[in-house]
């Protein structure tokens, strides 16, 4: 228990370092916000640098941190200066639709990544490993951005789905169970994409860690001694391959809010994606930390709970020196 | 007996005189503007792509253009450019008067006009609006449009329907100064003035009844990243020659959509019923499949963008290193940047960047903005051989290999440099450092993103070509003042100069201070005639290209009118019906 | 105990072969392709693949293929004259492998926007991207086995530090980053450099991912087991780590390095969205996988995925050189 208390105390201080470690980064990167105003010439420079102090744009690193702290303590989570006001609910609507998204996506992705791999690993160079080993080369070569497209090309030329957003415009004229169908159509499409750009990772790591395994000397004698297979491979294979693919999964929750930034982007997902990225354009400072922080929060998370599943899955993992 | 009648019916008439007075006070017959377009019917809802979510709702800080296109709907201004005409037109002024001497306008403003909450709008809060925007503690973008000869415009009060605006001279532009300010509701927005917090107000988000606005519609729901609908005002001020209240239309819905290409999918796919600012290739593709899906595309011809190369021709300080300066002498050389400018073959931009779709220039001014435009500029056709001529004449010769050098044997070449997340800039360039390796130059491309270009541009100055674009928002040279002045901060090729670095410019900075104030329109041209001519003659900027205005819509839209200046599809967007469909939408 | 067959091997000598093939391919460019990459033929632009012909319209076969061009035939030929070359630093030449005479041109898989012949950005793109790809990957896994096997080896404190690292790693935005080093950058430095540098950057933040799934690994009891025997025998951590903890690990690195060469591959292809890409005119297999990312492209102009297939094709190379790798070194005792 104090084991969960100090890593709470660790990921506080990643927490602070990350958010500060943006900070500096984005004061050191080039422009600023407000730079593209500079090409309007209807606005005068001078008005471009009255907004600039007015927002303590060029305030120093350590300044506006402060600020940005004091903001949290209020509960406002920032000031955006291209919206003009707290970040807070500018964020929150946007976090829930990304999960919305990426989470039956990686549910799915494991669903089909582990029996997919484990027999594959089980039946080396069979048509099904040679078929997936295919396969998962060719979305490894496929550029999201190229998924995503190819899906919304899909949508345009059959019609079957939407080819974008998250709610019909008609929406708030629905039945509850209507509006339910809504979203769901709607999330068919990226999360087919998301789930197809994140199988290759998980199908070929499940593979090669359950194909190590299934090779080891224990199992063979086990199957030496009759012991049928799938209840082989389950009970003993899974379990002891399971290790890297349980840091694989603090990994894919780690990624639940970044993960899916080019299929929103490219479907029109009201998410975290897009507005992170117009808030980089933008220099938008505290909604790029705002947003980098509530993805901390997820990798920590993550972490430590891939950590915990570690010590559950096998007793003799020490993260402490014995 | 008869006196005693006539006693009460003066007396009646007093009373009722009075009587009235007071009603009128309270709710004046509303002045009514009559469209001229064709009579439509009412309903149905149109959906519209937009690019990007606005940032805001507030007219006095909104600077994006999503947000500045949605506010131009539910917002209105005292004098409106028609964009159809260019002229100016009456809109919540019903008529106005010039002084003599150009410097005071009396706006009589329309009676009986409410705002979309059904509070009546009168001359206060004209005032309040322009003090709004004056102020500088406010810092409102709009501020630096109202200085008229570094002096702020002043607006006076002198009855509930009269205001009166004072100009510290004379200004060419006259009554177009108040196209697209909006007027803001002093009974919402004077408390919140007083306290400061002004700038904060109506951010996305805010409910919709907090809103007020003169124009066509109202706001009514904003679901974030995905959409923003608007409803009908029905306040506006304006019917049809039927007597008809506008708008037409019972919504319109705008739709986010971040990306280029997704934007003409859903149009494709008829998720919208309005697309602007389609890209030439996009364009293509559509026409493929119009015959299907029941929409028109339409090309209403060469836009007011420009797209140009340009050399940095920033004074070398004295601590930058001896390459740097030799390449900006290479760069303030007339003869290398006319040899450059006919090295590029322009025809092969329009065909391979706009397949067709764009016009090639050779001088600032695209022949889009026709009032402005000087037809009689030459247009040297593409030569490499007349452009090796020209190097030859300023010194540059070629070695073994075919490269070009300098008087000093020093190989020339240079880095172009543009804005990633626009490919056809990308590509203009890259057609470019193939024209130039034709007469021996070697051109590097890179692509920086925006605003650390921007930085390169107008901050370091460590740069040597650019291409970019500049578009105008209606035309006027007026608002080009701080590309062409020397002073300006847009004067891309050396920024905010203390005073003018050549002889050319310096005449360029009396042109065009001089037409600022010349209100003669045809002295005025020629006044801006003789700038471009400078411009093409001293070729501060290579002008390119100028892309057409590309738009697609659903067939059947009624007195819809493109034009090639904003909004391209919607400017009209009171007046927009359709025909022979139930209250519908899209497709 | 029998030991087991090995039909990874022939996996392993052929995934080897093919490869060296391809990087072979990829050095002689100049000599396979049959035009420059930059070349632009602007009257050719998006044009698909020129059709060979065995046949001519009068029914004779004719044993040299031929394309058409304005009615008339030219035969294609071998060691023909082309533009000049070079294969690294000092070989320079101006023969190439075939090609036909002007002014018909070859264009076996189709011209670009600009004309450009897509078999000879092909070639000339292989060397950049398969040089780029296994190096960001070889980059990040080294650092991971490194940081990665130390954090699971010692565990405490070094674990936490580590670990918390790969956190801060993982979380903050490097394209800030990115975006200073390319304005650090001189303007004028070889597109293919500026690149590289970029692309090791990448690679080099990117160590936390596989040092997290490594760690894991080492973390696990089995290895344990062994470095408590070892260590009971006298072995110095050195030893133990590179007998027992490397082959553990050697695994999860094999399969990340896989799936990691091609991802940095591809990365130029979002990385050039951000200016942070090989310029123009200097093809990539990212940059000519990123022009598919247009919808009029995708939608119009079938030829260009044929370079996915070279692409998948080394691919699937990597996957299987890793997974003949993984066999071997799983197949050694420990």
């Amino acid at each position: 228990m104090r084991y969960v208390w100090r890593r709470l105390g660790h990921a506080l201080l990643v927490l602070f370092g990350v958010s500060f470690l943006t900070f500096v980064l984005a004061a050191a990167a080039p422009g600023r916000f407000g730079d593209e105003l500079r090409l309007d010439p209807r606005i005068s420079p001078e008005t471009v640098e009255a907004m600039r102090v007015r927002y303590g744009v060029n305030d120093a690193v350590p300044a506006q941190y402060l600020r940005w702290l004091q903001s949290i303590a209020r509960g406002e989570f920032g000031f955006s200066i291209a919206y003009n006001g707290p970040v807070g609910p500018l964020l929150w609507p946007r976090v829930r639709n990304t999960l919305l998204l990426t989470v039956p996506a990686t549910l799915l992705s494991w669903l089909i990544a582990l029996p997919l791999g484990t027999w594959s690993a089980a039946r080396r160079g069979a048509w099904l490993d040679r078929l997936s080993a295919g396969a998962t080369t060719t979305l490894l070569g496929i550029p999201e951005l190229l998924l995503g497209l190819g899906l919304l090309l899909f949508a345009v030329r059959t019609g079957y789905f939407p080819t974008g957003g998250m709610t019909s415009l008609d929406f708030d004229e629905l039945g509850r169970w209507q509006k339910v169908r809504d979203v769901l159509v709607h999330l068919v499409l990226p999360v087919t994409a998301l789930t197809l750009a994140g199988l290759p990772i998980l199908v070929r790591h499940v593979r090669a860690s359950v194909g190590e395994v299934v090779r080891a000397r224990f199992i063979q004698a086990a199957r030496a001694s009759g012991v049928p297979e799938p209840r082989l491979l389950v009970r003993h294979a899974l379990r002891t391959a399971a290790n890297p693919l349980i840091s694989l999964f603090g990994l894919s929750v780690a990624g639940l809010l970044s993960a899916s930034l080019v299929i929103e982007t490219i479907m029109s997902w009201p998410g975290l994606g897009p507005l992170l990225l117009d808030a980089v354009a933008a220099r938008d400072l505290h909604v790029v930390v705002a947003a980098v922080s509530c993805s901390t929060v997820l990798l920590v998370a993550g972490n430590l709970l891939a950590d915990g599943l570690l010590y559950l899955a096998d007793p003799r993992v020490r993260p402490e020196r014995a | 007996m008869t006196r005693r009648l006539a006693a009460l019916t003066l007396a009646l008439s007093v009373v009722f005189a009075a009587g009235t007075d007071v009603a009128s006070q309270q709710a004046a017959a509303t002045e009514w503007l009559v469209s001229r377009a064709d009579v439509g019917r009412p309903g149905g809802q149109l959906v519209v792509i937009e690019r990007a979510e606005p940032r805001t709702l507030n007219p006095v800080v909104a600077v994006d253009a999503p947000s500045k296109e949605i506010l131009a709907r539910t917002t209105a201004d005292l004098i409106h450019v028609d964009r159809e005409t260019q002229q100016p037109q009456p809109a919540l002024a019903r008529s106005w008067t010039v002084s003599p001497d150009g410097r005071r306008f009396t706006l009589s403003l329309r009676h009986g006009v409410r705002f979309s909450d059904g509070q009546p709008f009168d001359a206060d809060d004209v005032v309040f609006s322009f003090t709004v925007y004056l102020d500088e503690k406010v810092g409102s973008p709009q501020r630096d449009l109202l200085i008229v000869g570094d002096k702020p415009i002043t607006v006076r009060k002198i009855d509930q329907y009269t205001v009166q605006v004072d100009l510290a001279e004379p200004y060419a532009i006259g009554e177009r100064l108040f196209d697209s300010v909006a007027m803001l509701p002093r009974h919402l927005l004077e408390t919140p003035y007083t306290e400061g917090r002004l700038a904060r107000m109506w951010a996305v988000g805010t409910a919709a009844d907090a809103f007020a606005g003169l124009g066509p519609f109202r706001l009514r729901e904003y679901v974030p990243g995905q959409r923003l609908t608007l409803e009908r005002n029905p306040f506006y001020w304006k019917t049809d020659r039927a007597g008809t209240h506008l708008p037409y239309l019972d919504r319109l819905v705008f739709v986010f959509v971040p990306s280029e290409d997704a934007q003409a999918l859903r149009f494709q796919a008829g998720d919208a019923d309005v697309t602007t600012r389609l890209s030439a290739a996009n364009f293509e593709v559509l026409m493929r499949d119009r015959g299907r899906r029941n929409y028109d595309l339409l090309d209403a011809g060469p836009g007011l963008d420009y797209t140009f190369l340009f050399f940095n021709q920033n004074t070398v300080a004295s601590n930058d290193a001896p390459q740097v300066a030799r390449r900006r002498g290479w760069f303030r050389q007339l003869a290398f940047r006319q040899a450059v400018s006919l090295a590029i073959d322009r025809d092969a931009i329009v065909r391979l960047v706009y397949r067709g779709r764009a016009t090639p220039l050779w001088g600032h001014v695209p022949p889009g903005n026709k009032l402005w435009v000087n037809r009689s500029l030459p247009r040297p056709s593409r030569s490499p051989d007349r452009a090796r001529e020209r190097l030859r004449s300023a010194g540059f010769s070629w070695n073994a290999a075919g490269a070009l050098v300098d008087k000093d044997g020093q190989v020339v070449d240079f880095t172009i440099v543009t804005n990633t997340g626009n490919t056809e800039r990308i590509q203009i360039a890259t057609i470019v450092q193939d024209d130039l390796k034709q007469v021996g130059i070697r051109v590097g491309v890179v692509t920086l993103e925006l605003r650390t270009l921007l930085q390169r541009l107008l901050t370091t100055h460590d740069y040597d070509a650019c291409v970019l674009a500049l578009g105008a928002s209606d035309g006027d040279p007026s608002t080009e003042m701080n590309v062409w002045l020397s002073s300006g901060g847009t004067h891309l090729w050396n920024p905010e100069q203390a005073s003018p670095a050549t002889p050319w410019e310096a005449e360029i900075d009396t042109l065009m201070r001089r037409q600022l104030t010349e209100r003669d329109v045809q002295a005025r041209k020629r006044l801006y005639d003789r700038v471009q001519e400078l411009v093409a003659e001293n070729l501060p900027v290579i002008s390119l290209v100028s892309p057409s205005v590309l738009a697609g819509t659903t067939k059947g839209l009624g007195n819809l009118r493109p034009t090639i200046f904003d909004h391209h599809a919607l400017w009209n967007v009171d007046e927009l019906f359709w025909r022979g469909r139930p209250a519908g939408g899209t497709r | 105990m029998t030991s087991r067959p090995q039909p990874a091997g022939r996996n392993y000598q052929v995934a080897l072969v093919a490869l060296g093939v391809v990087y072979l391919a990829a050095i002689f460019a100049g000599f396979l392709a049959p035009y420059d990459p930059s070349t632009q033929s602007r009257d050719l632009a998006f044009v698909p693949p020129t059709g060979l012909h065995w046949v001519d319209m009068s029914g004779t076969i004719h044993l040299r293929p031929f394309v058409y061009e304005d009615g008339r035939s030219y035969p294609l030929r071998f060691f023909v004259r082309g533009a000049p070359y070079r294969v690294g630093r000092f070989f320079q030449s101006d023969r190439h492998l075939f090609g036909v005479d002007e002014p018909a041109m070859l264009l076996l898989l189709g011209s670009d926007g600009f004309g450009r012949d897509q078999l000879s950005r092909l070639l000339y793109g292989a060397l950049i991207s398969l040089f780029a790809g296994p190096l960001g990957a070889a980059l990040s896994v080294a650092l991971g086995l490194v940081l990665g096997g130390l954090a699971g080896f010692f565990g405490g404190w070094v674990d936490t530090v580590v670990m918390r690292a790969a956190e801060l790693f993982l979380a903050v935005p490097w394209f800030y980053l990115l975006f200073a080093v390319r304005m650090a950058l001189p303007l004028r430095i070889e597109p293919q450099e500026a690149f590289l540098m970029i692309l090791t950057i990448v690679a080099v933040v990117g160590w936390a991912r596989p040092a997290r799934l490594i760690r894991g690994m080492v973390l696990s009891g089995r290895t344990r087991d062994y470095v408590v025997a070892a260590r009971a025998l006298g072995a110095s951590d050195l030893h133990v780590l590179r007998r027992h903890v490397l082959p553990q690990a050697s695994g999860i690195a094999l399969t990340q390095a896989a799936l990691l060469a091609p991802q940095y591959i591809l990365a130029e292809a979002t990385l050039s969205f951000f200016g942070l890409g090989v310029g123009e005119p200097v093809p990539s297999w990212g940059n000519m996988l990123a022009v598919l990312q247009r919808y009029d492209v995708l939608s119009s102009y079938w030829w260009m995925f044929l370079p996915g297939g070279a692409l998948l094709a080394v691919f699937l190379l990597y996957y299987l050189l890793a997974d003949a790798l993984h066999e071997r070194v799983a197949a050694l005792p420990g």
